[in-house]
Order: C-alpha cells, then structure tokens, then sequence
C-alpha cells in the first residue's frame, strides 16, 4: 500500500516534470518573433527592411518641399497647415473645425480656419495612440488603442474642452495594428477595426475585423472580418455602403501580396485574412487546405505594400464632374519593399460598368528611393477643396481646382 | 557647423541637395551642446556615461534621443530623475539634443565581461531578432537605439522592464521581444551587447 502510494507518487512527479518540461518547449517553440517579423523566411532574416518611424517633431511649413508635388492639369496643392507633429486622421466638425489626430505621439489637435491663416490648437494630451477621430452630433470621439472617448459640444470648448466621457474602455490593448481609424456610419453607429495583432497569424476572435459601436449605448458589434488592419473607410454618397483600406501582410516579396479597396454591402462578410490576400493568394503556412473563393474579393488591388490608409469618396462640387463619387486614397508609402512604392494620393475612378481604376493623383513625393513626405488621411471639405494630412512633416496640405 | 556638414553643403549643389541639408541643419548641435549641459551630470561629458545605471547618449540615433525624450515628456517613460528634466523640453530641444548626442564620439566604458555569457548572448540575438533592428553592428538607425558597448547593467535592467511590460514602448516591439527571454538570456544579451565594441 505504502510502496503502491510512493510508487503512484513517483509516477505522478515524472508525469508532471514531463508535462512541465514538455510546456517550457512549448512556450519555448511558440515565442513569437516581433510582430513585425513573422512571417519573414529564413532569407530574409538579414534584410535591412523595418518599419519607417517619422520624426516626432513637425518640419518648418517653408522647408517641406511642397513645389515637388505633381498634380493633373487645372490642380493645385497648398500647404494649409503647419506644425502637428504626427498628424495623421482627418475629421471636420459642423462649425468648419478640422480635427487632427496623432498615433505615436499623445495629442490631438482643431484646426480653425480664419480665413488667410489656420489656427492650430492642441485640444487634449496624454492619450494613447489616439488615431482615431470622428464628430457626431457636437462631439469629438478618439480612439485610443483600448478606448473611444467623447469631448461633447467641443467646438464651442475649442480653447477649454471638456473632460472627456468613456464610451467605451474595454478594447483589446495590443499595440500591433491596434490604433483604429473612425468613421460615423449612415446609421449613426461608429465604425473601426480591431487590427490583427501580428504581421501573420490566427487572430483572436476579438481581432482582425471591423467593428462598429453605437455610440449612446456603447454596444459594439462586429462588421467585417478577415480584416488585416484597415486605417481607412468610407461610406458610398449614394448606395451607403462600406468600402474600406487593408494592409497586406509583409514578407512576402516585393510584389506580394498588394493592399486591398474592399467593399461591405452588409456585416458578416469575411475579407480573407489571414487564410487568402488580394482575393486570390492562398497563405503559403496558413492558407492550406483554403479556397480563396471562400471570401470576398477586393474591388480593387492597390499595390503591394504601398501602405493604402485613408480614404474618402469625393462629393464636392469644385473638381470637374469625372471626379464626382471617385475615391482618393492616401498610399502611405512602403517600407517592406527594396524598391519604394506607394507615397502618392491615388485617384480611383470607375468606369461606365462600375469598373475601378486607379491613378497616381498627387505624385513627386518619391524620387528615386528618396522622399518627402507620407500622406495618412484625406478629408473633403464644404467648398469641395481636398485636405490631405501628412504625418512625416506634421502638416496639413490643400488641394484646390479652377480652370 | 562641423566642416563635413560645411563642405557637404557646398557641394550639394541641387534643389534637393539643398532641402535635405537645410532639414538636417534645422537641428542644430551646437544650439544641443548648449543645452546638453544639464545632461552631463548624469550622462557624463558629450553623452558617455561614467555611472553604470545610467546609459551613454553619446551617438544614439537622432530619432530615438528625440522619441525617449517626448516619452519622458509625456509621461509614457517615467524616471525620478528624468522625467522633471524633460517636463519642459520644447520639440526644439527634442530636435537640438537628438541632434547632439548623435554627433558625439562612442567612449566605450570599462567593462570585464564573461566572454562564455556574451557568446551565448552572441547567438541569442542572433535567435531573438535582435540584429533585425539594432544592426549587424548594434548601432541601431533611426527611432532604434545603439545598444554596442552601452553599460551593461543599464541594459539588462531594460531588458528586464521590457519583460515585466513597464518599459515604455514607442510600438510594442520590445516589450514582445522580450517576453520570450529568460533572466539567463537576459544576462547573456546585456554581456554581448555591452562588450561589442562601438566601431
């Protein structure tokens, strides 16, 4: 009985030194590299590619060579402000107020328009990664990485906004393509995505879609999934519906696979990730035994690795009728790649069966390897004018049109 | 103005030679010697560091002075000593000190490092990615710091923040990295990276 006991607990010891020896390989096999890595092959490992960082500071209005920029004919881009380290998101509020986010530094910003000049005033600090901006009904919401905040009847508060209130506080907190883009939808909720928290892999649940969250109730649904990491959205001026950026995943070779312009008439919609990219691409580790035919395709490729973020349909009155319900899209601009590609605005326009096409609008941002810039966001303003922001110089440029 | 930037902007002649060296004389050394004086009694003269808790600044990549010192400003990275100093740091100072440090010479400091440690340390950056980011040299680029011949026990003591997710972190890359290492690894790395010479 005594031996049996001894022995049973001897078993009982091996068994756990072996489950525990077999858990520390476990942990050991499963350590992921930096999220930015995975995925990388075994020749790519001595790569000098890695993720751009822009200067946390602004450049000088007079020192960003804006006179290098090429648009079409009739076009004119202006530097329309200066001086917002980081500025990323464009939102415009019902007094004429343009809000202006940061990611990687804490502040977000209103822009007043008077007229010959902008005023620049930094509204709140402190927070994290706060990418996201959208108004509705008087209020500023922000999108931290695990928040949204409301600063309501802020445009009023410009120089004493108010304490903001928690809409919602229970986000995932993963940094990796955890900022979020915000966009109001015809429907009065708020829209984001909840980005995949890797370069490749098998997102959570909680991950790699697009949400979207009444704002009174703070009830939050999910929109879209097989979302990568979508930094920019916008809703058709005529059919309502979704359409929105992907990133692609990296380390796939120079070519492979391009950023997405997709497109969600409904919710519930699977875009791919992380088993299909650009509609017909399988995964070469996770897309085994998938068909790319199980999910939606995107209307359109963008390039790869081009950095595809904001977007906005152009439902101004100023360009000429071809631009009316064309998207402009902000190609950020790569760093997986050996030859830089993207670092332009692109016009995508449709033709008489709806089939899109895209063109370099704004250009003369790279030369050669070399550039000047990085556009984030795009914002269509009353008079039908074009914002761009730009997150290398900290600045706000204005497109224009006259004959 | 050091003569190698006078005579890089005589001899840049075009217009984009010209912007490219007119943006990199925005920030000014000589404005950030000025103002590194208050550096020097912790840091030690031109950014190299004499106290083994503190680190040497000497040659960090401009951006990644600039990024730790908005940190400290904005309270992402918290220190006794640091973060009153840099409260009221203007983005210019950001600019003038990054661009200092930057430009000083690496005095590696005295260190007598197990040399069995710092290649097993050798091959674990090799396996942890670290190269990926710090360079084949660990002299780092841009937002990512020079960590060759940095002190030793200021390292392993970052290396150990990163682990336990209290080190400010500008995207989360470290604090992931350094998940996967155990107080072994952590002391293998810091003898590798503090016993590689500047070059």
């Amino acid at each position: 009985m005594q031996r049996d006991a001894r022995h049973n607990f001897m078993r009982l010891m091996l068994g756990a030194c072996a489950l525990f020896a077999m858990s520390a390989a476990l942990v050991q096999a499963q350590t992921p590299p930096p999220p930015w890595t995975q995925g990388r092959s075994a020749e790519q490992e001595s790569s000098p590619l890695k993720p751009l960082a822009p200067p946390p500071t602004a450049t000088p209005g007079k020192e960003i060579p804006l006179a290098k920029a090429k648009l079409p004919p009739g076009f004119k881009i202006e530097l329309w402000a200066e001086g917002i380290p980081n500025a990323r998101s464009l939102a415009l509020g019902a007094k004429g107020t343009v809000f202006v986010s940061t990611r990687l530094r804490t502040e977000v910003y209103a822009v007043v328009d008077r007229g010959g000049s902008r005023e620049v005033k930094m509204i709140t600090k402190g927070l994290n990664s706060p990418n996201g901006v959208a108004f509705k009904g008087g209020a500023l919401y922000v999108a931290e990485i695990s928040r949204v905040l409301r600063y309501d009847n802020i445009e009023d508060q410009l120089d004493n906004p108010p304490e903001p209130k928690v809409v919602i506080d229970t986000l995932p907190k993963d940094l990796p393509h955890g900022w979020k883009f915000l966009k109001v939808g015809p429907d009065g909720w708020i829209y984001f995505d909840v980005g995949a928290p890797c370069n490749i892999c098998v997102p959570p649940a909680t991950h790699a879609q697009i949400v979207r969250l009444q704002p009174e109730s703070g009830t939050l649904e999910t929109y879209a999934m097989g979302v990568r990491h979508s930094v920019g959205m916008d809703f058709h001026p005529v059919t309502k519906e979704l359409w929105f950026t992907d990133n692609g995943r990296d380390w796939l070779g120079d070519n492979a696979p391009s950023d997405e312009l997709n497109r969600a008439p409904r919710s519930g919609l699977h875009f791919g990730y992380p088993y299909c990219h650009q509609g017909d691409t399988l995964d070469p580790e996770l897309g085994k035994n998938r068909r790319c035919g199980e999910f939606v395709k995107p209307v359109l490729k963008l390039g790869p690795h081009v950095a595809a973020l904001g977007m906005r349909f152009y439902d101004g009155k100023m360009f000429p009728a071809e631009y009316h319900n064309n998207i402009f899209i902000a190609l950020h601009g790569s760093w997986n790649r050996n030859e830089k590609s993207g670092y332009n605005l692109t016009r995508v326009s449709f033709g008489p069966n709806g089939e899109p096409k895209a063109e370099v609008f704004v250009g003369g941002i790279l030369d050669g390897q070399n550039f000047w810039g990085r556009l984030v966001d795009v914002l269509v303003m009353r008079d039908g004018s074009l914002l761009v922001s730009d997150d290398w110089n900290g600045a706000i440029y204005r497109i224009t049109y006259s004959k | 103005m050091s003569s190698a930037r006078r005579l890089l902007a005589q001899i840049t002649g075009s217009i984009a030679g010209a912007i490219a060296v007119a943006s990199a004389l925005a920030a000014d050394v000589e404005a950030g010697r000025a103002k590194a004086q208050t550096c020097a009694a912790c840091h030690g003269e031109g950014g190299n560091s004499a106290n083994p808790a503190v680190p040497s600044l000497a040659r960090q990549p401009a951006l990644f002075t600039m990024y730790q010192l908005m940190m400290f400003r904005d309270g992402r990275r918290k220190d006794p000593q640091m973060s009153p100093v840099a409260a009221n740091l203007t983005d210019r100072d950001l600019e003038d000190l990054g661009a200092y440090f930057a430009a000083q010479k690496v005095v590696a400091p005295a260190f007598t490092g197990d040399p069995a440690k710092a290649e097993a340390g050798s091959q674990a950056a090799r396996g942890y990615h670290c190269l990926s980011c710090h360079g084949a040299n660990l002299m780092g680029s841009d937002q990512i710091p020079r960590i060759a011949s940095q002190h030793y026990q200021y390292l392993r003591t970052q290396l150990r923040l990163y682990k336990a997710r209290t080190r400010s972190d500008l995207e989360g890359q470290m604090t992931s990295s350094a998940q996967a290492l155990s107080d072994e690894d952590i002391e293998n790395l810091a003898q590798f990276a503090a016993g590689f010479p500047p070059p």
